[in-house]
Formats: C-alpha cells, sequence, structure tokens
C-alpha cells in the first residue's frame, strides 16, 4: 500500500525530471566549454604578450589599482595646487622623462611612448603619462635607499604636502633647496634631478604600491621592451579583474574546464546507460574520486607516454632507441629483466614448498613459520639490502669473514660479493619470495582437501595427486604469485640504489632516479624507461587480474575448509631443521646484523670485540632535530594518506558490494591500474605534471608526496574492506532496516562495527608502506619533506652505516609494534 | 562384493571423542546407511573406511583383511573403494569426461574402454549431454551426480556414499534413489551410506544403524527400527511421534493429563511410563476409548492433520484425507489407538531429544 502510493507520487516527477536533468546536464558541460575557452583565451593573450609569467596579470591588475588611486588621492590634487606656468613644466618635464625612461634597452621606445598617448583624448593624456612614469619608476626608477624611505615615512601630514610640494618646485627650478630627505638628489643635474625628485614624490605616495606586487611584475616581465606594455596595461587600467583571474589561472582553467565538461560527458553516457534521468548521489561521489584520479593518476602517466613518443614536440622514437643504443641503459634493461626473472624463479622455488610445508604437513611450528615469513612482507626493501651488504661486503661481511676462517682462505675480498648482479638477485629474493609464499598458501589452504581425497580414493597415489590434481588446481594461483615478485623485483629501487649503485649494477629504476636528478633535459630518456617499465607491470597486471582471475578456481565450498594434513612421518625432523635454518638465514641473521651493527664503531669488526660497543650511534641519530623532522614528516604524510585512503576504499566498498549502480567499476579500474603501476613511473609522472604546466603546481610540497603514496597504496586498503564487505550478507543490514534502522544508523550499528576490524587493518595496510616509503619519495622530496625513509638512505650513503642501522632497527620496531596493535585491535583477525 | 568388519573402533579429534566403541561386519552385497543427527560422527566413520581416518584404537578390516589397526594402515587408493564426498569434490579443472574417467585413466585401461564405460555411466546419472562441461557451468545437483558416477564408473566392490542426494530435486532424488539401488543389486556391491533423510534410509537400506552422539542407538532392518525402537531417541528420530506420560496398572495405562482417561496394554511395564504414540496410528471412531475435542484441521490433500484436546494436552492425529469433510473444529471426537510403544520414563526424554541438534 505504502509503495503503491509513493510511486503514485514520485510519477509526475519523474516524468519530468529527464527535461531538467538534460538541462542542467547541457548547461553543466556548457559551462565546462566556457571555462576552457575562456583559459584558452587567456593563455593566448598570455602568449602574445611575451610576459614569462601569467602571474604578471595579477600583479598588473593589482598595480594599477594602486597608482590609480595614487593618482586620484595624491598627485592630481597636488599637480591641481599648481600655478598654471608650474603646472605645465612639470607636464613637459614627465613627458621628457617618459620618453627618456627605455631609451638604453630599446630606442625606438619615444615613438611607442607616443603612440599609447597620442590616441588619448587630450584631457586623460597627462593623466596618463603621470600614471606610466609611476608605474616605470615602480619597477626601474631611479634607486631611494630604505633610510630615505623610512625618513619620508616618518614626515608628518603637514611636512608631506611640504615635502610634495618642494619636489614639484625642484623639478621646475634646479636651483629650489631640497629638504633632508631629499638631499642625495641635490647633487644631480637636469634630467637625472628630475626624475630622482619625480621618484621622491612618487614614494611619498601614502599609499605607495605593495613590494609584492612589485616583485611578481619584475619577475613576470623579464623583457626590457615588454616592459612597456606592461606599464601601458597599468597605466590605462586595461586588465580587470576577471581577466586577471583568467589570464594568471589560464592553465588551471583550462584543466577544471576539461574536468567539468569530461563529468558531464561521462554523467550522460552514465545515465543513458541506465536509462535514467534521475542524478544519483552515488554518481557525484563516483565521478569526485574519478576526477581525482584522472588528474593524478591518468593524465600524468598519459603524459609521460606522449612525452616518449613525442619528445620535441613531433613523433620520434629517439627516446626508445637511446634505450639500447646506450650501452649503459640497455644494460640497466637487462640487468632489470634479469634480475626479474631470476628472484621470479628463485622467490616461487622457495616459496612453494614452504607454503605447502607450512600449510599442509604436519611441520613442527608451523604457525610460527608462517608469521616469520609473512613478518618479511612489512620489512622495508632497504633494510633488507643494508642488511645483506653488511653480510656480503666483500672485504668485510660477516659471512665473508667466516667463510674466509672456515676455509682457511687468504685475506683477500670476497668469496662473496654482494655487489654483483647475482649478488642482487640473492637479495631481492629474500624479500619477495613471501609475496609468492601469501599467494601460494592463499590458494593451497583455501582448497578442498576432499578434492585430493577424491583422487586418492579413484586410486591416485599421493605424488599422482599432486601432479594431476593438487598442482593444476594450483597453477593460476602459482602464476600470480610469480608473476607478482617479478613485477615487484623489477619495480623495486630500494634495493638495487642500495646495492647496485656502488657496484654499478645499473637498473631501470636506478637509471630512472638518475636521470631525473640530471634535469630537464634527462627527462626524455627517463620517460623512455619509465614507459618501458609501466607497460610491462600493466601486462603483467592484466594476466593476473583478468586472465589467471577467470581460471582461479572457486574451490572454497560452502562448509568450511580444514586442511588435509599430510604426516611428513620420518621427514618430519629433518625438513623442521631444514625450514628452520632457512628462517635463520633469511630473517634472523639480516635483522641480527642490523641490530649488532647500529653499536658498533668499527663495522668491520664484531660488537664484542673491546672497545666497539657503542650507543652513540642511537644517541645522535634520534638526537638529531632532523631525523625528527623527518620521523614527523612520515608519521603526518602516512596518516594522511591512510585516513583519506582508508575513507575513499570505504565509499569504494560500500558502492561496489551494496550498490549495482552503473559506473562503480570505473574507479575500481583506475585504482587497481594506479597499485600496479611502479612506483618510480607514478612519481616521475607526477614530476612532469604537476610543476604548474598543467595549472597545478605543489611540486615540492607534502601534496605531491601524499598524493603518489595514495594512488601506489590506496588499493590495498580498499582490497581489505571490500573481502570484509562481501562476507557480510546483505541481509544483516536489510534485517537492521527491517527493524525500523535508518540507512545511516544500520551503518553505524550494524556494518560499521562488524568491518571495524578490516577498516583497522585496511587503514594501517596503506599507513606501513606510506611510511617507510623510499622509491617515490626520492624522486619527490624536497627539504621540508623529507620522509624517515629517505632520511635513513641518505644516513647509509653519506653518514655512516652503524648509525643508518640504527636507525633501520628503529623503524623495523616501530612497524612490528604497529603489526603488534593490528593484530590486538582486530582480535587477531589481522595482521600483515 | 566385500565385507566390512570394524573392531571396536574409537575415534577422538583431541578430546573429542566422535566415534565410541563401533563394532560390525557390514555383510557382502548389503546396503548399509548410517543415520543420525548432524555432528554425530558419520561421515568420520566413513572416512575411516575409506582410510581417510585413522582410527584412535580398534580396527578396521576389507573383506577379511586387515586395513587399518595397530601398525598395519592401508592407504585409500590401494582400497579399491568409491566414494562420493558430502561436498561433491568434482575437480573443477577437468570437464565432466574427464573427471569420470579419472579412475579409469589410473588403472591404464585402454582409451576405447574408458569411452564406452564412461558414457554408460553418464547414461545412468542422466548426464550424457554435459560430458563436456566444466564443473563451475554445472548446478549442484549435477555436480553431485558427476561424483556419482566417478565412484561406480570403476565398479568398485565397496562403494561409501556420504549423502549423495542431497541436493536433488524430489523427482530425481527418487530416480537416482532407484538406479543406485539398482546398480547395487545387479553389482552386488556393499554399500555404506549416509543421509539425514529418514524415507531415503526407509526406502533404500537393507540395515540401519542409528548413531547418536557417537554411539549406536539401534541397528537393524528399517521395520524393526520403525516399529521396535530401543528407546525414546529412536522413536522419535524416525517418523513423526508425541511422547505421553502415564501409569501402567492392571493391563491399563492412564494418563494423568489426559484427566486419567486410559487404554488398554498387555506388556511387561508396569508404574510410571512414557507412551509413544506416532499421530498416524491414532483413527477417529465412535466407539473409541479416548474423548476430546477437535481444536484445529489441517487439510493437506492425501491427509488431515488435526489436533485434539485431551484433558489438558493436545494430541496430534493424522487421519484420512476422506475425514476433513465429516468433521467440525469445536465438536466432540473420540478416537481409538492403533499402536503405540512403551518406554520406562527415566526422566532422561528431555535430554535424549535436546541432543539432536
Ligand atoms: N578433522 C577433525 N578435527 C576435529 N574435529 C573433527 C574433525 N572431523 C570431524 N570432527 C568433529 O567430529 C564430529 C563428527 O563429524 P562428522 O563430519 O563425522 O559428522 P557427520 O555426522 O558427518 O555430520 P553431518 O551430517 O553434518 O555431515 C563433529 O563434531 C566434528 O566437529
Ligand atoms: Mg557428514
Amino acid at each position: 500500500m505504502k509503495n503503491a502510493k509513493a510511486a503514485q507520487k514520485e510519477l509526475p516527477r519523474q516524468t519530468r525530471a529527464p527535461l531538467i536533468t538534460k538541462l542542467a546536464l547541457a548547461l553543466v558541460f556548457a559551462l565546462g566549454a566556457v571555462i576552457i575557452a575562456l583559459g584558452v583565451s587567456g593563455q593566448r593573450a598570455y602568449d602574445t604578450s611575451g610576459f614569462s609569467a601569467e602571474s604578471a596579470y595579477g600583479a598588473i591588475y593589482a598595480l594599477s589599482k594602486d597608482v590609480n588611486a595614487a593618482w586620484e588621492k595624491q598627485l592630481q590634487p597636488q599637480l591641481a595646487a599648481l600655478p598654471a606656468e608650474q603646472r605645465a613644466q612639470v607636464d613637459e618635464a614627465v613627458r621628457a622623462l617618459l620618453d627618456a625612461a627605455w631609451e638604453g634597452a630599446n630606442p625606438g621606445s619615444a615613438a611607442e611612448v607616443e603612440s599609447i598617448l597620442s590616441p588619448v583624448p587630450e584631457g586623460e593624456r597627462t593623466a596618463l603619462s603621470y600614471k606610466l612614469l609611476y608605474s616605470a619608476y615602480l619597477v626601474n626608477g631611479p634607486k631611494v635607499s630604505t633610510a630615505q624611505k623610512k625618513e619620508i615615512a616618518a614626515l608628518s601630514a603637514a611636512d608631506l604636502a611640504a615635502f610634495r610640494t618642494a619636489m614639484l618646485n625642484g623639478v621646475t627650478d634646479e636651483s629650489a633647496a631640497l629638504p633632508a630627505a631629499a638631499e642625495k638628489a641635490a647633487d644631480l643635474k637636469g634630467q637625472e634631478r628630475q626624475a630622482a625628485l619625480m621618484q621622491l614624490l612618487f614614494t611619498s605616495d601614502g599609499a605607495a604600491a605593495s613590494t609584492e606586487s612589485v616583485n611578481t611584475l619584475k619577475k613576470g616581465v623579464r623583457d626590457k621592451v615588454k616592459q612597456l606594455d606592461a606599464f601601458r596595461m597599468i597605466a590605462r587600467g586595461e586588465v580587470g579583474w576577471l581577466w586577471q583571474l583568467i589570464v594568471s589561472n589560464s592553465r588551471t582553467a583550462v584543466l577544471v574546464g576539461i574536468i567539468i565538461a569530461l563529468d558531464a560527458l561521462l554523467l550522460t553516457l552514465l545515465m543513458m546507460w541506465d536509462k535514467s534521468w534521475i542524478i544519483d548521489v552515488k554518481w557525484i561521489i563516483i565521478l569526485l574520486i574519478v576526477d581525482f584520479l584522472l588528474l593524478f593518476q591518468l593524465m600524468p602517466l598519459v603524459y609521460m607516454v606522449i612525452k616518449a613518443f613525442f619528445p620535441e614536440g613531433s613523433f620520434s622514437l629517439e627516446t626508445f632507441e637511446r634505450l639500447y643504443t646506450y650501452s649503459l641503459n640497455l644494460d640497466a634493461l637487462t640487468n632489470t629483466l634479469i634480475a626479474a626473472f631470476a628472484t621470479m624463479i628463485l622467490g616461487t622455488l622457495l616459496a612453494f614448498p614452504l607454503a605447502w610445508l607450512v600449510g599442509r604437513t604436519n611441520l613442527y611450528g608451523k604457525k610460527f613459520f608462517r608469521a616469520l615469513f609473512v613478518l618479511t612482507y612489512m620489512v622495508p626493501p632497504y633494510v633488507g639490502a643494508m642488511a645483506w651488504l653488511r653480510l656480503l661486503n666483500p672485504n668485510v661481511g660477516t659471512i665473508n669473514q667466516w667463510l674466509r676462517v672456515l676455509f682457511r682462505l687468504s685475506d683477500a675480498p670476497g668469496p662473496l660479493n654482494v655487489y654483483t648482479l647475482p649478488g642482487m638477485i640473492w637479495v631481492l629474493t629474500s624479500f619477495y619470495y613471501p609475496y609468492a609464499f601469501i599467494t601460494i598458501s592463499r590458494a593451497m589452504e583455501k582448497m578442498d582437501p576432499s578434492l585430493e581425497e577424491a583422487s586418492r580414493i579413484s586410486g591416485g597415489s599421493p605424488l599422482k595427486t599432486l601432479f594431476t590434481i593438487t598442482l593444476p588446481m594450483m597453477m593460476p594461483s602459482l602464476i600470480a604469485g610469480a608473476l607478482l615478485v617479478f613485477v615487484s623485483a623489477a619495480s623495486c629501487y630500494g634495493i638495487p640504489s642500495i646495492i647496485g649503485s656502488p657496484g654499478r649494477v645499473h637498473t631501470v629504476t636506478t637509471r630512472i632516479v638518475e636521470y631525473v636528478s640530471l634535469g630537464q633535459q634527462a627527462l626524455n630518456d627517463a620517460t623512455g624507461m619509465a614507459v618501458f617499465l609501466m607497460v610491462m607491470a600493466l601486462i603483467i597486471l592484466f594476466i593476473s587480474d583478468v586472465v589467471l582471475a577467470k581460471k582461479q578456481y572457486i574451490t572454497v565450498s560452502g562448509k568450511s575448509v580444514r586442511p588435509a594434513i599430510v604426516d611428513l612421518r620420518k621427514w618430519r625432523v629433518p625438513l623442521t631443521v631444514i625450514v628452520s635454518v632457512f628462517a635463520v638465514i633469511m630473517i634472523f641473521i639480516p635483522f641480527a646484523t642490523i641490530f649488532t651493527t647500529s653499536f658498533k664503531i668499527d663495522v668491520g669488526k664484531s660488537m664484542f670485540q673491546a672497545e666497539n660497543f657503542t650507543w652513540t650511534n642511537w644517541q645522535t641519530v634520534f638526537g638529531r632535530t632532523e631525523t625528527m623532522n623527518c620521523l614527523k614528516n612520515s608519521l603526518i604524510f602516512a596518516s594522511v594518506t591512510a585516513t583519506v585512503g582508508i575513507a575513499i576504499a570505504c565509499t569504494m566498498s560500500y558502492l561496489l558490494q551494496r550498490t549495482r549502480v552503473k559506473g562503480r567499476k570505473i574507479p575500481d579500474f583506475l585504482i587497481t591500474l594506479g597499485s600496479g603501476t611502479p612506483s618510480v613511473v607514478i612519481a616521475l609522472g607526477l614530476i612532469m605534471t604537476m610543476k604548474g604546466n598543467f595549472g597545478i603546481n605543489i611540486y615540492n610540497t607534502a601534496y605531491i608526496m601524499i598524493i603518489a603514496y595514495l594512488i601506489k597504496y590506496l588499493m590495498m586498503g580498499m582490497r581489505t574492506v571490500v573481502s570484509a564487505m562481501s562476507q557480510i550478507h546483505v541481509s544483516l543490514e536489510e534485517c537492521s532496516q527491517i527493524a525500523g534502522a535508518s540507512w545511516l544508523r544500520t551503518m553505524f550499528r550494524i556494518t560499521g562495527p562488524l568491518i571495524f576490524p578490516s577498516i583497522a587493518a585496511g587503514w594501517f595496510l596503506i599507513f606501513i608502506p606510506s611510511f617507510y616509503e623510499l622509491s617515490m619519495t626520492t624522486l619527490l622530496y624536497s627539504s621540508t619533506t623529507k620522509t624517515i625513509g629517505f632520511q635513513l638512505y641518505e644516513y647509509w650513503t653519506f653518514t655512516s652505516q652503524p648509525m643508518s642501522c640504527a636507525m633501520a632497527f628503529g623503524i623495523l620496531l616501530f612497524v612490528v609494534a604497529l603489526n603488534f596493535l593490528l593484530n590486538r585491535l582486530t582480535k587477531g583477525e589481522f595482521s600483515i | 562384493m566385500a565385507t566390512v568388519t570394524i573392531k571396536n573402533v574409537s575415534k577422538a579429534f583431541g578430546d573429542n571423542v566422535v566415534l565410541k566403541e563401533f563394532n560390525e561386519t557390514f555383510q557382502e552385497g548389503e546396503f548399509v546407511t548410517l543415520l543420525g543427527p548432524s555432528g554425530c560422527g558419520k561421515t568420520t566413520m566413513l572416512r575411516m573406511i575409506a582410510g581417510f581416518e585413522k582410527p584412535t584404537s580398534g580396527e578396521v578390516y576389507i573383506d577379511d583383511q586387515l586395513v587399518s589397526g595397530g601398525k598395519t594402515f592401508v592407504p585409500p587408493e590401494k582400497r579399491s573403494i568409491g566414494m562420493v564426498f558430502q561436498s561433491y569434490a568434482v575437480w573443477p579443472h577437468m570437464n565432466v569426461f574427464d573427471n569420470v574417467a579419472y579412475p579409469l585413466t589410473i588403472q591404464r585401461v585402454p582409451k576405447a574402454e574408458i569411452r564406452e564405460q564412461v558414457e554408460k555411466v553418464l547414461e545412468i546419472v542422466h548426464l550424457s549431454q554435459y560430458a563436456k562441461r566444466l564443473p563451475n557451468q554445472l548446478s549442484g545437483g549435477q555436480q553431485q551426480r558427476v561424483a556419482l558416477a566417478r565412484a561406480l564408473v570403476a565398479a568398485p566392490k565397496l562403494l561409501l556414499l556420504d549423502e549423495p542426494l542431497s541436493n536433488l530435486d524430489a523427482k530425481l532424488r527418487e530416480s537416482m534413489r532407484f538406479e543406485i539401488k539398482e546398480i547395487q543389486k545387479k553389482l552386488g556391491i556393499t554399500v555404506v551410506y549416509v543421509t539425514h533423510d529418514q524415507t531415503e534410509a526407509m526406502a533404500m537400506s537393507d540395515r540401519i544403524f542409528l548413531i547418536n552422539r557417537g554411539v549406536v542407538q539401534q541397528s537393524g532392518t528399517p521395520e524393526q527400527i520403525y516399529n521396535e525402537p530401543i528407546n525414546q531417541f529412536v522413536a522419535d528420530f524416525l517418523g513423526k511421534v508425541d511422547f505421553f506420560k502415564g501409569e501402567a496398572a492392571n493391563g491399563r495405562i492412564a494418563f494423568p493429563a489426559m484427566g486419567g482417561q486410559s487404554i488398554a496394554y498387555d506388556g511387561p511395564r508396569t508404574g510410571k511410563v512414557e507412551v509413544a504414540i506416532r499421530p498416524e496410528s491414532i483413527y477417529f471412531a465412535p466407539d473409541g476409548v479416548l474423548e476430546g475435542t477437535l481444536e484445529a484441521q489441517y487439510y493437506l490433500g492425501d491427509v488431515d492433520d488435526c489436533r485434539v484436546r485431551v484433558g489438558d494436552t493436545l494430541m496430534r492425529v493424522i487421519a484420512n484425507g476422506y475425514e476433513y469433510k465429516a468433521l467440525r473444529e469445536g465438536q466432540k471426537v473420540r478416537m481409538n489407538v492403533r499402536s503405540f510403544m512403551v518406554f520406562e520414563d527415566n526422566g532422561l526424554l528431555e535430554q535424549m531429544l535436546k541432543i539432536q541438534t
């Protein structure tokens, strides 16, 4: 009954709605177009003006107001009070001064001045000439010292009037006495004297133009010839408020216009697709998220690709040619591919048996091992690299020292050397095998054991079952895990930068960072590398997200699955020993090394050796304000990223899981794309587009870093919340709504509490990697936005290894503590 | 064509004892059903026979050969058993044909023969036209039939079925029941069948084992179990039954709650008793021994489901469908009881019935 009534009420609105909506959409689109047009015309005007910055227009507007006020309030009354004859003399002097003002820089200027003044009606010509002179003197008139300015400013109102009169008298009569503040001009003769006096007259103007605007104008109009145009604009008040706004923000206007028009277009498409012409608030939310991603994610990437193919504005493959014709680049390319491939193979070979042993057998201490292997996942890669460097350094590496003693080798460096490609592969593997481990063991534990049992009862031996049932079913996850390792290793910067650079083992990422530090010209080369890396990553993303995901058999049965545990029997102890040794080598020794090194004075000696133990590393590192500033930056950036990120993640989860609104997959797609893009590439794209050249200038600010982190890590949070929400059946919510609770109340009372653990988990999953991020930070930091990760890197490369180890261990402790907190907060349901 | 002997088998998961002292022999060609409430240990029993679980104590023999017990353990693949899993366990990466052919492939049966046999068995489970489909393109019931076909294809001597028909609709279920029974008779296979569904158990089994809390409550033919339950739990689990407390004395049982009305009884019990009456064994008769008021009736087509107030209690009577027209709610009726079961009133009834879930 109630519904029927509601429907009746709705009816007339529905029939009217399409027209109104369409009109509104058209209006918004038109608005976008108008803003674009304004932006473009502003840009045109600016282009033809020959000025060197759009901000000149703002200054011109501000100054023209000041100049006008000065003329009307001060100069004009002052001049009007002069006797007619003297007035004419002053006018003449001003005119002469004007003609002389640009003589040096621009010989034809007198004619130009004439052409500015002559079209103006007689009555206004004098006023214009004064204003013009005033404007010109603001920027490059005779110098007035600060002391003089102070003196003038100190004069009382009556004295000031007298001062001005004296100036004017001085212009017309060279012998007239000058007040104290104008003493310096007394020595000058002729036009010079006149100029100085006029300048003093202008300076005495109480409503003096703001120095800020003057400075902006100086920077905005570098060309002396063009200055005349600027002064004309000031004097004649040619630039209105709106126009200066448009011109000085013309790039932003074009961008905003495009976004508005695009939104209107997108909304129209969505509505046509939905066949409904009622605007849904959800669409607005979707569009806002999409806008953000379009601006900060897609535009930089697209621009980078365009730049790579059109390096100098016209199509050329030169950028890519340089990838392989320049041997350093070719080395980087092959190194990257070899390292990533080898890491993938090694990592998967390690991960698969480990996942099986930990997940499906009665190995001793499975849970502990599992937690341990997963722990590596949240350690910053560069910390691992530092540890392995300490261990495998050819000269002082601990393992090398042991090996030399053990095998009685000579004291020559070696036998192992981490500063090589194999060394780098080893470190990459030790860091990235957990990625495969997590993917594989998740699939392995989700697999319904009766699938294997069915094979056994059909007569298949355990081995046969492994090869015909288990492996084929695991294959998609196995490949997905392997690809994840490949792409992570290929886009890793932390490890190659610490291990590769000293050993001259270049990779694509280190080359990109180097190129960026070389400046504008080298950016072209960087884009070539970045596009290569990005395309590779995106292909892999496509394979694992689209091709493999379809093949990922839904093996989770409704009934809870209890994995069949294989009895290792006589192998139980030996295998446990092997896994323990592995854990000691891969995890314990590296972390212990970091820990002990942080107390050493001489890194080559043992911590326990006499006089080699010190607390000062810790004290120095954590006592410095710089460290504390970096730590503060990291905490702030990571918190902001995580909070904004989790808000978007919750919104997206709701849209994806609880609504069928059209277009909800668009932001989802963009977010996935962002997280699949290598960090270095994201950062490079942002550098190239966020310097103001597209109307947004956040270069060297905290924003650019937060945005970069968001693009990279947003998905971590989103996935967590989405999967939690998918597990809460809608009926729980409906139940509450039937019970009479409003939607908001339901969200807060039912859904909220149920998914709170995963929201918290999502927050930390964004926070932790943002906290210790290095690759993007290296490209985006400025002196005020250094983070702890970057600080650590600097310490390692430029200051002292023990100190950086202290810092690394501090970071490690913090991250582990966070994980522990997360575990507590979510009652053990989540930890990384 | 196999016997299964289970000697003193107990099974515990940690402290949780799931099966206690199971002792039984399943004869050659026998169709045995394990029946019982959820979680009572049916699947566990099957898995021990199959070799997926080892008994905590006791021995399992198949055809007089010790397969589990002591130090001996024959792995599942060596036991020549066919099994349908409760979760179907159809391999998602193989199509229907390959799934079903798997046991034969392992036995290295020639290709042509495999084809022939698989087609035959697919015919039986009505899946011939789905041979090339992947499991994720099948419904739950179809997958269940694939699992059944896979279990049957190698003509095992022992077939273990864990709720193989639970996901089929009523009609298909009936036809599959018939097929399974036919195959079993034709091949003389021993079948151990697990189900929740008592009708299914009654219809197919030679012998039913009713299990509760890991203990066999009663075993016997369907008829024995239905008509001669040894305790209230068994009576209650099979069919519909209502319990009434009464006093047995002088060849009658009087029910205090029915205002002292009584029925004739010539059994051995005296004193406090619990009488279990199935609603369908009560019938209306003008000269009935019990008198009451018809409170409500629900016409269900074939039967007329009535509630009659007798004294302070409500009795359920399932009457013949034709009676519906003759009866009026509120009218006085008289009833006779065709048969009933009498148990000692040990005060455990409530407790026993509670365990069911
Ligand atoms: N591997 C195991 N570890 C621990 N407990 C188990 C295990 N397998 C079964 N159980 C427990 O043993 C009991 C019997 O389980 P079983 O699967 O045999 O029940 P069931 O009779 O088949 O029930 P259903 O009819 O619901 O399938 C249950 O309480 C179950 O929780
Ligand atoms: Mg079961």
